[in-house]
Formats: structure tokens, C-alpha cells, sequence
């Protein structure tokens, strides 16, 4: 029998530690002084530190380094929070050793654009901090607003998610985006990169073609020629949006010369500077054809650095994102097909299409607030596409290092590689089966915490004495 | 009064002789003098009904009536003479659908709150109170087939002549809102005072699927809950003959209240009116042709315009159709991108609307016309044409504005043909009506000529000719049934060396066959040879599965899932509203889905009742229901029905609270069983039987024990209230749905032996669902109770296997029995399992053929069997798919070419408004609906 994630390490409800030895393996000498440090930390952060101990030997592993070939069997040698050999063989003398008897080890998960870290529950109001009010906020930034001690954040990282990207959402420029760790006491201590990306909302160009009767608000009905006036109207605001950011930076860039051209402080055009230079991307958010379309050609005529999010339609114009050498985060993969005329799977192929064509991809879920806390089923949402043609490799990176590559992060994360963060996790299985269970998980070599909520409860009402 | 007006209006204005059919009178002076009203038409072609033609021949008319027609008749001394050389002159047109836009009749909305002390409307506190009809009537504001149309109809002379210019001479007068609208009127389209140009009140009793009121007018606000008024309202009425009758016998018993509404719908119920029956879409013909076979009406349906969908369904209804020429007119788009906004199936209905009227004509169906729905009424003519370009006979169009209204409208002794006796009601034509370029040059109506406008002579366009032809190229989409339904049939089939999944007490046989024989599977796991006519499924590397089995499913039905408006709508029926066209139904068959359990939503304690349909893609959706599937009804506890989540207006309804939930339930029950004292005490009785009560019959049939509660539900302390409850009662729930706490009090959901249908892992969406916990099935297993795997969404409906492989996951249950939370687990909580569920002898042979094991997240459905047919094949889809895009694109191309040609002469507003309507069929179609949706 295949055991759950609660029957893992873990603490008590009383505090004590609980051991499980997983593959009657881990030396125990390494733990104890992980074992003193969660008594330190108590319950709530809960994680060991592995840099505390000296340097660790992960023998007898499935490697999936993601950047090289996967070793079977492999070895990493770490040294507190940094990865300092990968290899078949490492020489690891005077390491600890860690055997994991053949169990996989994976870089940490990443999920791009979630409501993650923003959102508790969905349906209660007050536990959203996710969409400002606004068109153009671009000096929003999400990482400072994201809640260390979610619920939800434990659930995910139980099953190899250690990043999140939590997305400011509404308006067009809805703000910027943090890379957060699924790890640390603080908000300050959990973002790793800020700003990760600038969240551009593109505006909808989909016609509406319901009849005014239809509309309870008659005054709301617009001709599809007016329709047609008013996207061209909002793409302009856009672009003038940019222009006017542009003039900002060039003023700014005056100013590091000749001071007295330094224009007024403005916190939104200030906020701007680093995504029109190329230093951070620009999110945009855009799933429709024509919003794909007009992105591309907004982006090349701007010389915008931007990557594509959503990317419904993608798989339409792959050869022409590919050449256009735009990213893209794809996101629906279990959306319904849009179109009558669609194959049934034609989102579960999307991302073999993009492949095909060459175009850089990273899967996500979306940031729904409905689906924050089901983040942990990133890599079952990634599955589909292998079942339905994307090589396993590939479905691997747009999980791991190809999202950190958009973000910046790619020199840290995304990788079981020398030099990178000791961000991975331990599994029985392959991580793309739901029936495989990750039994441990590092970010940045401190070894996290398996109690969640969900195990807490399912310890407490599985003893519940028997009433039948 | 409207009608002293108007005749002040037509003595101050009129020029012309207003009592055309009493010559005798003598106006007092002033009046221009009336005529003698004698006229001889002659020379003229006469049609004097299809198919009977006079050329030449004279018609005399004397005071209104025809009083001779030949070509040897005798003129008269007094008759005044015209000369008709070169005209034809058929029966005067009768639009049977006249819309003339009356507001009168138009129900005004209940205020919510209103009356909260009398709670009159449906009982219920705090819901919307119908004070808005004033005086007595029925509680729904939507049903008011007291009002007549007779009443309200003041001449509109405008709108007159315009239909006089189309050859229009009368007409059965339409008018209202709501669903029982009331009665319709017949009318000569005359300029005379009402009284007058009414030729019959009361043709019609008006009863529309009418959607259009939403949850804040109050019930019913969905497509359902408008048939289940539909049906309550027709026994009331019954209900309402009988006990007037025995209180009018014995006048010491409480008397029966006073309803106009009953007492008006009376001669429907006894078939002695018509009931004009307008089902809104394509599915719902067949809905109110069961409904008139129910209630035993003699009804007229209004088409749809969309029957071409299943024209079997209009065949079987068996009525006359009123047929409306409101094709959607092809329309502009800003880019040329924007054509990805119109899906196949509009550009279907485009395609085919000319040709509906010959397709019901094909099946035999009578059909009547009307110039409704056109916002230039003008248009009437040229898309009359469109329709005998696509084959309808002529005949048949002259009858559908003649003989066939005539008779349906029941003034067939008065109107349709050009025989003496009849009113002089006559559409005289330069020409063949039926080439819109022949003048319409008069009408006569009730002896009195309207004469045609005159009209400039316009220089011949040859480009419009051109593009008309275009316009009535052949028909290029398809039938939407083809490429859906079974794909195969055979008698036997044979799978070798798979390993099967039985779900049965056979376990996972490897190597193994399965045979199946006339539908059914003979053997399992058996060593049999293939017949000579045995089709064989080389099995050796596949896995095969029971059909998977949903429990909760919203992905089938018609307009909304919530009948909200109300905290019990217990009559409402999800069987009502089984919507067969959706592309669900081919997307989860790809997942290997075969049964769906369609519930209503969540909305309410006391929902609507449920339907289990079998995925048979392609069938009506009488065929898709799974008719061994005991009766099952909604309800549902906590957030949604107290109503937390739907924003500060609705705070004042009862239920507000999980006490009020419980108090609420068990006042219903116990009102069940008053209701079945009554009708027990009118056994032994010889009093009139109790009001049928739809509601309180099906809460009844659960105290019985025939029909099973699917309760949705999240908190421990509510499950439990329910299941105390119901024990009170002596009922046991069917199933709890979601079930999300069920794991804290999983000993006392397996004690009283209800199934448990839970998601594998939602949870945190909302507060109630805060300790929701993946291990849910598991443990609820593992204290004895029986757990199945739902989805809620047709997103997740599409993969309940991967959902399955969780239990393996989260409290390792092993893995043969974790499938069976989505076979045999929900098939037994739906009381099917003696059909479906397990791969054994004798049951149904409904399975999925999959790639790998169906817990591997990497498996792919490959093919999936009903009842031994092939539903899907993953080898066609590509086929499928190209075949839908090619047939898009050429649909496309045709539409633009008539655009690029100056699109359509002059387009009708309504009909380029049409283009873009959505059928209800596929409005929800791509989308999530979870039960919470409207």
C-alpha cells in the first residue's frame, strides 16, 4: 500500500516529534540537529535547516536535474543552502550521507501567476487581496501583501511546490508580481525576486454580440462598430500609457547628468522603469487571438520585453510566438475548448503544439481564487499534456526551470544543478503521477515542514474513537 | 377609454366609409355617405384555395360577403365594376401570429418583502410577494391567461397598413408577457372601431416557455421551474372545475376561493380551446408536445425556427406549426478576426433557417405563417422566397397563409378559401404573390378595399438579382446530428488479452477477455473464441474499465441549474429541461464517462428533482435518460440555501440560518404528510379529490421511500441535523453530495447508510468548506461508508479517473477499489448497479477502453461503449474535427461572399441581431457550471 504524506515526519499535535524513516535509511545523526531546531522554531515554520549540518551527500537518488540528464542512480552534494556537485559519483568525504534507496529528488516546483499567497478563501471577501481598483496601478506590488502564514501554503508545498508567483489582478496595468518561497517567517523573507514581472491585463477584444434586449442595462449595449472604436481606443490608452512611461524614464535617465532635469516623483512611472529597460518582463495577460496577435506586434514595435500569459489561443499562432521569440505561460490546459468546432483535446495538445513550433513555454493553473489552494496539482495539470503528446522532459521544465528562467530566477532556481539553491523534493515515484507521493522537500536547504492543515484534521478525526 | 377615443379620432379623420359591412345605415349628415357595398371583381385569376384555380373569374361581393364566384356569374345592377384583368386574387392572407406589440397584459414583478404577514405568494416568507397583479388572480405573476387580447385591442393603423401592403387581411392577435399570457384574439385587419374588426375572441389560450424573468421577479426564473408552473397551473385549473362544480351541489362546505386564472384556463382544460403552446428552442418542442399529451390539450405550437435540428421531434408533436420568416440576416464584422466569435452552430442556424418551414412540411406538419419577428416587415416576402428557393411548395406557402390558419384559428367558415358565404376578405396581386417583385396592388377586407400604395417605378437591379441568387445557394452546413450517435453497432463484440478493471468481485483480471452480446456482457474473464461475426478489440497492452459514472453533474441542462426563486421547488423537474445537444456529452464521453447524475443546483433546501441520463450522444433527450434510475430530488444545506453568498439584498427570506434550514425541511415534510392524509381521507370520501400539490407529492413519494435525497453538504453538524431529521421521518438519504466534513462524522453517515459523493480535493472556495480535506474519501471508506468521486464541472467530469487515483493517494486506498469510487460505487448510491457499474455478466455493456492503467495520470480514453455502441473513438476524432472546421470555413466564405456583394438588399435589424443569437442548446457550452450558478 502506497502511504499518504501524513504518515511522514511530522509534529504532533502536542509538539513532540514524531519519526518516520521512510525507506529506513536516513541517518539519524543528521536529523538531530534538524530535530533541535524544529523545537526551536516550534510548530509554525517547522522547517530544519540542513546548512546547520555540514555538508550532505543525497546518494542512491533518481536526479532529475532538469538542465543535464536525469541520473539514475545519482549523487548532489550540498553545503547549507547551495548545491555544490551533481554527478553520477560525487565525491562527498566528510559529507553526511543521504541515501534516498532510490527514490526520485526533483528541483522545487514553480507556479507562475497564482492568487496564492493572496487569497484564503475565495468565497470570503475579506481574505482576498487580489484585484485593486483602477486601470493603470503599476506601483501595486504583490509580495508585500502576500500572508506567510496561509493555509494553503503548506498544502501546496507538500507536494513539491516551493515558488509561487502571486499576481495583482484587475484593470490593465493591474501592478507588479513578486517570486515568493514557499518558505520563511516574513513576507520579506519568502520573496526572492521583486519585481518578478509587470501584470498587464490586455484589453478584451472579443466582440459582444448579445442583442440589447439581452442586456439588463440597455445603456450598456454597444454596436459592434463601436465595439470595434473602443478596443482601438484602449490600446491606444495602452500604448500611451507606455509612451508616457517612456518619456518618464528618458527624463530620469536625463537627470542622473544634470539633476535639475529630474522630473517630479511620480511612484507609478517610477514603478515602471525597470520593465520598459528589459530588466523584469511584462506579464501580459492574453488568451484571445486578436489579443495575441495585437500583443506581438505592441511588444515588437515597442521593443518590449514580454511574456505571455493565459495563451488560450496560443497554439494558433505558435510559429509566429515562436518567431517572435515570446514566452509563454499556458494556462489552460483543462479550459474548455473555446470554440464548437474544437477537438476535445485541443487544450490538452497545446502545449506539444507550442513545443513543436519552438516556442519557450511554462504550464500554469491560473489565478483563479477558486483554484489557490489547489496549486499543489500543478504537476497533474502538466500530466494531461504528456498523456496527450508533450515529452516528459519538456513537461518537466515548464515547471521548473523554464519558469524560473522567466522570471530572472534561472540562476538559483529550477535546476538540480552546481552553484543553485538545494531547492528540491524527495519522491516514491514520478512526480507526474498522482499515486506517487513527495515524502520530503528543501528549499534552500532548510527541510520543510509536512504538517498541514489537511493532516493535522485527518490525524485528529482518523482517531476519532468509533461511534458505530 | 381607448375605444370612445378612437372613434372621435376616426369620425373627425375618416374619409373613407368605416361600416363597410352595413350598407343599409344611414350616416347623419356630414358624413361622407356610405356606399352600397355590391362590388363584381372581374377578369381576374382566382385561386380559390391551393390548387383550385378560376382564370378568368369573377367574384360578387355583397354587404362584407362573398356572395358568387365564376367565370359565368351574373353581375348585378348595383354592383360597382373592377377590372382584374391581369391580377391574381387568392383568399385574404391571415397572419397567424400578430404581434401588434400590445403592453396591455404585461405582468408587472413582485416586490420582494412586500406582504410578509399575509406570505402569500407560494407561503414563503420574505420571497418575492406578487402584489403586482392587482385583484384576484393566481400567486405567479407570469400566469395570466385571464386576460384577453379582445380587450386590450385598439386599431393601429400604421401597423395595419403595413400589413395590408404584404396582402394581409387578418389576423390571430398575440399580445402580453409571461408565461400564461392569456387569450388571443382574431382580428380583420380593418380600419373600424375594435368592436368591429374583431372576428373571434378567445382563439387561443397563450402559454410561452418563457425564460426571460430572472431570480428577482421571483418563480419561476428558469426554464424549469416555467414547466413546472406550467403543469401545476393546468391541474389547478382541473382542480379549481371540480370543486367549483361540488361547491355549486353542496353549499355547506367551505367555498373554493375565487381565481379568474383557473377559471379562465377552463375551456383549454376541456379541449374546447386551443392552447397556443411556444417552446422557445429546438429540444423543447418535444417538451410541450409531452405536456400537451399530459394534460390532454389541443395545441398549436409556435416554431422555433430551429426544428430543422430534430425534425423528428416536430413529427411526432402531430400539431399545426406557426412558423415565423425571421431569418437571421448575415451581418458586417469590424475585423476580419472578429469571425472567431461566431461559432458553427450560428452560422448553422443561419444556413438553414430558409429551409425550416420545408422541413417541417417534410414531416408531414401543417404549417401556418406569420410576419412576426421582423423588425421591417417588408421583408416578409423576400424571405418567403427564400424559404420555396429552399423547398417549400407554393401550395403549401398559399395554404400556411390561408386554409391552414383558417382552420387552426377555427374561421375556416368565415375565411382561408374564395367561396360564397365567405367574408370578403381577398389579397389582390399583379401577379404571382410569390415573386416579391409582384405588386401586392390591393386587399379587400370585410368587403372593403385598402388599395396598395403607389409606388415609383425602380430601374431594374441586376445586382440584386445576382446577389439573391447568391443568397439562396444551396445550403451548405450540415445536419447537426451528423457525425454524432453511435459509431458502431455490432451484435457481438470481443476484447482479448486486456487487463480489466471489473470493479466487481472479479478484481483486475489480467490477460483477460470480455464478450458482449446484444448489448449486454456475456462473459468476463472467460477463454472464448470469436464468432464468425464477433467484433474483436485486440486488448493486449489496453486497460478496460467499467463506464465512469458522475454523480453530481450540472453538464446537461437547459438554461439555468437554480429554480432559486423559491426555498422549495420540489416540483421542479431537471427531466424537464435534459439538454441532449450539448458538446458535454461528446467531452466526457472522451473521458470515459457513460452515466451523469443532472442535479438541480444548490440554491435551495429543497431543490428540483434529478435526472440520470446514459451519454448517448446524439439521441433526444427522452433517450438519453436512464429509465431503470429510481427518482431522486436535491437538496441542500448551509451557505447557498441560507443565501450568504448572494450579496446584501437577500437577507430577508426564510431560511436565513442552518435553525431555519432544519425548521424549513421539516415543515415541508410534515406538510407532505397532511398532503397525503388529504388525498387518504378522499378515498373514503365522496367529495371532490384535493388539489395535486407537485410540490408536496414529490416531498410525499420521499417519505414513501420512492425517491432518494441527494443532499449537498459541508458541515459535520449539518449532515448530521439531516440525518436526524430524515430519521424522524423514517427516510433514509440517498446520498450526501460533497460531503466535505463528512470524515468527522463518518460512523454516523455509515450507521444510517447513506452513500457519500465527495470531490477528491476541493476545498478553501469558501468558509464552509475551510476543513475540507483530501483524505475525505478515505476515511469516510474506511469507517464503512459507501464513497464515490464527483465532478460538479464539466471540466473535472472529463477526468474522474485522475480524481479516482487521489484516493490511492491521500489514505491509500488501493487502487482497484479507489475506481470503483467513479463505477460501481456511485452506481449503487443511484440504485443502477443491477445495470452499470461493474464489468459482470448480465449487466449493460458500458465501458472504457484506456491507453494504461486509468490511475496513471498519463493514461488516455480511447474508446468508450454504450450498451455495446461506440460512442467515441479517439482513431476518428481527427476526422471529426477536420470535418467541423471545413464545414465552418465554408460557411464563413458563403457569408462573406454575400457581404462582399453588398451583403443582403436591405438586412432586417432583427435578423442581423439573429446572426449572432446563441442557441440555448450551447449557451452554456465551454463554460463551468458548478451548482451554485444560476
Amino acid at each position: 500500500m502506497r502511504k499518504g504524506i501524513a504518515m511522514m515526519n511530522r509534529i504532533s499535535e502536542n509538539g513532540n516529534i514524531k519519526h518516520r524513516n521512510p525507506a529506513g535509511s536516513i541517518p539519524h545523526s543528521i536529523f538531530s540537529v534538524r530535530c533541535s531546531m524544529v523545537l526551536l522554531l516550534g510548530a509554525t515554520l517547522g522547517s530544519a535547516n540542513l546548512a546547520n549540518a555540514e555538508r550532505i551527500l543525497i546518494k542512491d537518488a533518481i536526479v532529475h536535474t532538469v538542465s543535464g540528464e536525469t541520473l539514475s542512480p545519482g549523487e548532489v552534494l550540498i553545503d547549507g543552502s547551495k548545491i555544490i556537485e551533481v554527478a553520477a559519483k560525487v565525491n562527498g568525504s566528510g559529507a553526511a550521507v543521504l541515501s534516498l534507496n532510490g527514490q526520485h529528488l526533483y528541483p522545487g516546483l514553480i507556479a507562475l501567476d497564482t492568487a496564492l499567497g493572496l487569497s484564503e478563501i475565495s468565497g470570503v471577501r475579506s481574505t482576498r487581496d487580489i484585484v485593486e481598483v483602477g486601470d493603470y496601478t503599476p506601483e501595486v506590488q504583490s509580495w508585500i501583501a502576500v500572508n506567510p502564514d496561509s493555509e494553503l501554503i503548506p498544502v501546496t508545498r507538500a507536494n513539491g511546490i516551493t515558488h509561487v508567483e502571486p499576481a495583482p489582478q484587475g484593470g490593465i496595468v493591474a501592478g507588479q508580481s513578486g517570486l515568493v518561497a514557499l518558505s520563511g517567517w516574513t513576507s520579506e523573507q519568502m520573496v526572492i525576486k521583486k519585481p518578478a514581472g509587470l501584470h498587464v491585463y490586455w484589453p478584451g477584444m472579443e466582440l459582444d454580440t448579445r442583442p440589447k434586449d439581452k442586456f439588463k442595462d440597455k445603456s450598456k449595449w454597444k454596436s459592434p462598430e463601436d465595439q470595434a472604436k473602443e478596443r482601438q481606443a484602449k490600446l491606444r490608452s495602452l500604448e500611451d500609457f507606455f509612451d508616457e512611461a517612456r518619456a518618464y524614464a528618458t527624463a530620469f535617465d536625463a537627470s542622473k547628468k544634470n539633476p535639475t532635469l529630474a522630473p517630479e516623483r511620480n511612484p507609478a512611472w517610477e514603478s515602471m522603469l525597470p520593465f520598459l529597460t528589459g530588466n523584469a518582463p511584462i506579464m501580459v495577460h492574453a488568451d484571445d487571438l486578436r489579443q495575441i496577435k495585437a500583443a506581438l506586434k505592441w511588444a515588437e514595435t515597442n521593443q518590449l520585453k514580454i511574456v505571455l500569459v493565459g495563451g488560450r489561443d496560443a497554439w494558433m499562432l505558435a510559429d509566429k510566438i515562436a518567431a517572435a521569440k515570446v514566452p509563454v505561460v499556458y494556462e489552460h490546459i483543462f479550459a474548455q475548448p473555446a470554440r464548437d468546432v474544437d477537438r476535445y483535446d485541443v487544450n490538452f495538445r497545446a502545449p506539444e503544439v507550442l513545443r513543436a513550433a519552438g516556442v519557450t513555454f511554462a504550464i500554469g493553473m491560473g489565478a483563479d481564487t477558486f483554484d489557490a489552494g489547489l496549486v499543489k496539482n500543478l504537476p497533474y495539470t502538466v500530466a494531461q499534456s504528456i498523456a496527450f503528446g508533450l515529452p516528459e522532459a519538456d513537461a518537466l521544465k515548464s515547471m521548473t526551470l523554464v519558469p524560473a528562467q522567466l522570471v530572472g530566477v534561472a540562476d538559483r532556481l529550477g535546476s538540480i544543478e552546481a552553484g543553485k539553491e538545494a531547492t528540491f523534493f524527495m519522491t516514491d515515484g514520478n512526480i507526474f503521477d498522482i499515486r506517487s507521493n513527495v515524502s520530503r522537500v528543501w528549499i534552500a536547504g532548510k527541510e520543510m515542514n509536512f504538517a498541514t492543515r489537511h493532516t493535522r484534521l485527518y490525524e485528529k478525526y482518523k482517531n476519532r474513537p468509533k461511534t458505530n | 377609454m381607448v375605444t370612445a377615443n378612437f372613434l372621435k379620432r376616426a369620425f373627425l379623420f375618416f374619409v373613407f366609409p368605416v361600416f363597410a359591412i352595413s350598407a343599409a345605415e344611414l350616416l347623419p349628415p356630414g358624413n361622407r355617405p356610405l356606399p352600397l357595398g355590391v362590388h363584381a371583381l372581374v377578369g381576374g385569376k382566382v385561386v380559390v384555395k391551393p390548387g383550385q384555380t378560376l382564370d378568368p373569374a369573377t367574384i360578387l361581393i355583397r354587404d362584407g360577403l362573398i356572395t358568387a364566384v365564376g367565370a359565368d356569374v351574373t353581375i348585378p345592377a348595383d354592383a360597382r365594376l373592377w377590372e382584374m384583368k391581369g391580377t391574381t386574387i387568392y383568399a385574404g392572407f391571415i397572419d397567424s401570429y400578430l404581434n401588434l406589440g400590445a403592453k396591455a397584459g404585461a405582468p408587472s414583478s413582485p416586490k420582494p418583502g412586500a406582504n410578509l404577514t399575509i406570505g402569500k405568494f407560494y407561503g414563503i416568507v420574505g420571497a418575492g410577494t406578487d402584489t403586482g397583479n392587482s385583484g384576484p388572480g393566481t400567486d405567479v405573476a407570469q400566469v395570466t391567461p385571464e386576460r384577453r387580447a379582445a380587450l386590450s385591442y385598439s386599431p393601429d393603423e400604421k401597423a395595419l397598413e403595413k400589413l395590408r401592403e404584404l396582402g394581409f387581411t387578418s389576423g390571430n392577435l398575440v399580445f402580453g408577457k409571461g408565461v400564461f399570457r392569456g387569450t388571443t384574439a382574431f382580428i380583420a385587419l380593418s380600419d373600424t372601431e375594435p368592436n368591429r374588426a374583431l372576428i373571434k375572441p378567445d382563439v387561443f389560450q397563450q402559454v410561452v416557455f418563457d425564460t426571460e424573468n430572472d431570480r428577482e421577479n421571483g418563480y419561476p426564473e428558469s426554464l424549469m421551474g416555467v414547466i413546472a408552473v406550467i403543469r401545476q397551473t393546468f391541474l389547478d385549473a382541473q382542480h379549481y372545475a371540480l370543486d367549483t362544480a361540488d361547491f355549486q351541489k353542496h353549499s355547506n362546505r367551505p367555498r373554493p376561493e375565487f381565481n379568474p386564472a383557473w377559471e379562465a384556463l377552463r375551456p383549454a382544460t376541456e379541449g374546447k380551446m386551443r392552447v397556443l403552446l411556444e417552446p422557445h428552442s429546438a429540444p423543447m418542442v418535444d417538451r410541450a408536445t409531452r405536456i400537451a399529451q399530459e394534460m390532454k390539450l389541443d395545441t398549436c405550437i409556435v416554431s422555433t425556427g430551429q426544428e430543422w435540428r430534430r425534425p423528428e421531434l416536430a413529427k411526432s408533436a402531430k400539431v399545426p406549426f406557426i412558423v415565423r420568416l425571421d431569418f437571421p440576416d448575415v451581418s458586417k464584422l469590424p475585423e476580419d478576426d472578429d469571425w472567431n466569435d461566431i461559432s458553427l452552430d450560428q452560422l448553422r442556424a443561419w444556413d438553414w433557417a430558409p429551409e425550416n418551414a420545408a422541413v417541417l412540411r417534410r414531416q408531414k406538419i401543417e404549417i401556418a405563417l406569420t410576419t412576426d419577428g421582423l423588425s421591417d416587415k417588408k421583408n416578409f416576402r423576400k424571405n418567403l422566397k427564400g424559404a420555396l428557393e429552399r423547398g417549400l411548395a407554393e401550395a403549401d406557402a398559399l395554404a400556411a397563409l390561408t386554409t391552414v390558419p383558417a382552420k387552426i384559428c377555427g374561421v375556416e367558415k368565415l375565411l382561408g378559401t374564395i367561396e360564397a358565404g365567405k367574408l370578403a376578405n381577398l389579397t389582390v396581386v399583379d401577379g404571382n404573390y410569390f415573386q416579391p417583385e409582384s405588386k401586392v396592388r390591393e386587399v379587400w377586407v370585410d368587403g372593403r378595399i385598402y388599395r396598395g400604395p403607389i409606388e415609383k417605378k425602380e430601374p431594374p437591379k441586376d445586382q440584386k438579382a445576382d446577389e439573391e441568387k447568391k443568397q439562396a445557394a444551396p445550403r451548405v452546413a450540415r445536419a447537426p446530428l451528423e457525425g454524432r450517435g453511435a459509431i458502431t453497432n455490432a451484435p457481438d463484440l470481443l476484447i482479448r488479452n486486456a487487463t480489466i478493471w471489473t470493479s466487481g468481485a472479479g478484481g483486475i483480471l489480467t490477460n483477460a477477455t470480455l464478450l458482449i452480446a446484444n448489448g449486454k456482457i456475456s462473459s468476463v474473464g472467460a477463454k472464448v473464441e470469436a464468432g464468425p461475426n464477433t467484433v474483436v478489440i485486440e486488448g493486449a497492452g489496453l486497460h478496460v474499465t467499467p463506464g465512469l459514472i458522475d454523480a453530481h453533474s450540472h453538464a446537461a441542462i437547459l438554461d439555468g441549474v437554480n429554480e432559486s426563486s423559491l426555498p422549495s421547488t420540489a416540483m421542479v423537474r431537471i427531466g424537464d429541461v435534459v439538454n441532449p445537444e450539448t458538446d458535454n456529452l461528446h467531452k466526457e464521453l472522451a473521458g470515459g464517462l457513460t452515466v451523469a447524475n443532472l442535479l438541480h443546483g444548490s440554491a435551495n433546501p429543497i431543490g428540483g428533482q434529478n435526472c440520470v441520463i446514459k451519454l448517448r450522444d446524439g439521441l433526444a433527450a427522452e433517450e438519453l435518460k436512464f429509465t431503470d434510475a429510481p427518482a431522486g430530488i436535491k437538496f441542500a444545506l448551509g451557505e447557498n440555501v441560507k443565501q450568504s453568498n448572494w450579496g446584501e439584498k437577500y437577507t430577508k427570506r426564510f431560511p436565513q440560518t442552518r435553525m431555519g434550514v432544519k425548521t424549513f425541511i421539516q415543515n415541508r415534510f410534515i406538510a407532505a404528510q397532511r398532503y397525503a392524509k388529504d388525498w387518504e381521507t378522499y378515498k373514503k370520501s365522496d367529495g371532490p379529490p384535493p388539489r395535486r400539490d407537485l410540490e408536496l407529492e414529490a416531498i410525499d413519494e420521499i417519505i414513501r421511500g420512492q425517491r432518494l435525497i441527494h443532499c449537498h453538504s459541508y458541515r459535520q453538524d449539518e449532515i448530521l441535523m439531516m440525518i436526524r431529521l430524515m430519521e424522524s421521518f423514517g427516510v433514509k438519504v440517498g446520498t450526501f453530495q460533497h460531503v466535505l466534513e463528512g470524515y468527522k462524522v463518518a460512523d454516523e453517515i455509515a450507521t444510517h447508510g447513506a452513500g457519500a459523493s465527495t470531490f477528491a480535493d476541493w476545498w478553501a472556495y469558501k468558509y464552509e468548506v475551510i476543513d475540507a480535506i483530501p483524505f475525505n474519501g478515505s476515511l469516510l471508506r474506511e469507517r464503512g461508508a459507501l464513497v464515490s468521486f464527483n465532478s460538479d464541472s464539466p471540466d473535472l467530469a472529463r477526468r474522474l479517473y485522475t480524481e479516482a487515483a487521489k484516493a490511492v493517494k491521500f489514505g491509500g486506498v488501493p487502487e482497484q477499489e479507489a475506481l470503483k469510487f467513479v463505477t460501481i460505487n456511485p452506481a449503487k448510491q443511484l440504485r443502477i448497479d443491477k445495470r452499470v457499474g461493474s464489468l459482470e455478466p448480465g449487466k449493460d455493456a458500458d465501458f472504457a477502453v484506456w491507453s494504461k492503467s486509468p490511475l496513471d495520470s498519463s493514461t488516455v480514453c480511447l474508446q468508450t461503449w454504450i450498451e455495446g455502441k461506440k460512442y467515441f473513438d479517439r482513431e476518428l476524432e481527427t476526422s471529426r474535427a477536420t470535418a467541423l472546421e471545413n464545414e465552418r470555413r465554408a460557411l464563413i466564405e458563403k457569408a462573406k461572399k454575400i457581404l462582399k456583394g453588398g451583403g443582403t438588399d436591405k438586412p432586417d435589424e432583427a435578423g442581423t441581431k439573429k446572426f449572432f443569437d446563441r442557441a440555448l442548446e450551447y449557451l452554456h457550452d465551454h463554460e463551468e457550471r458548478h451548482c451554485d450558478d444560476e
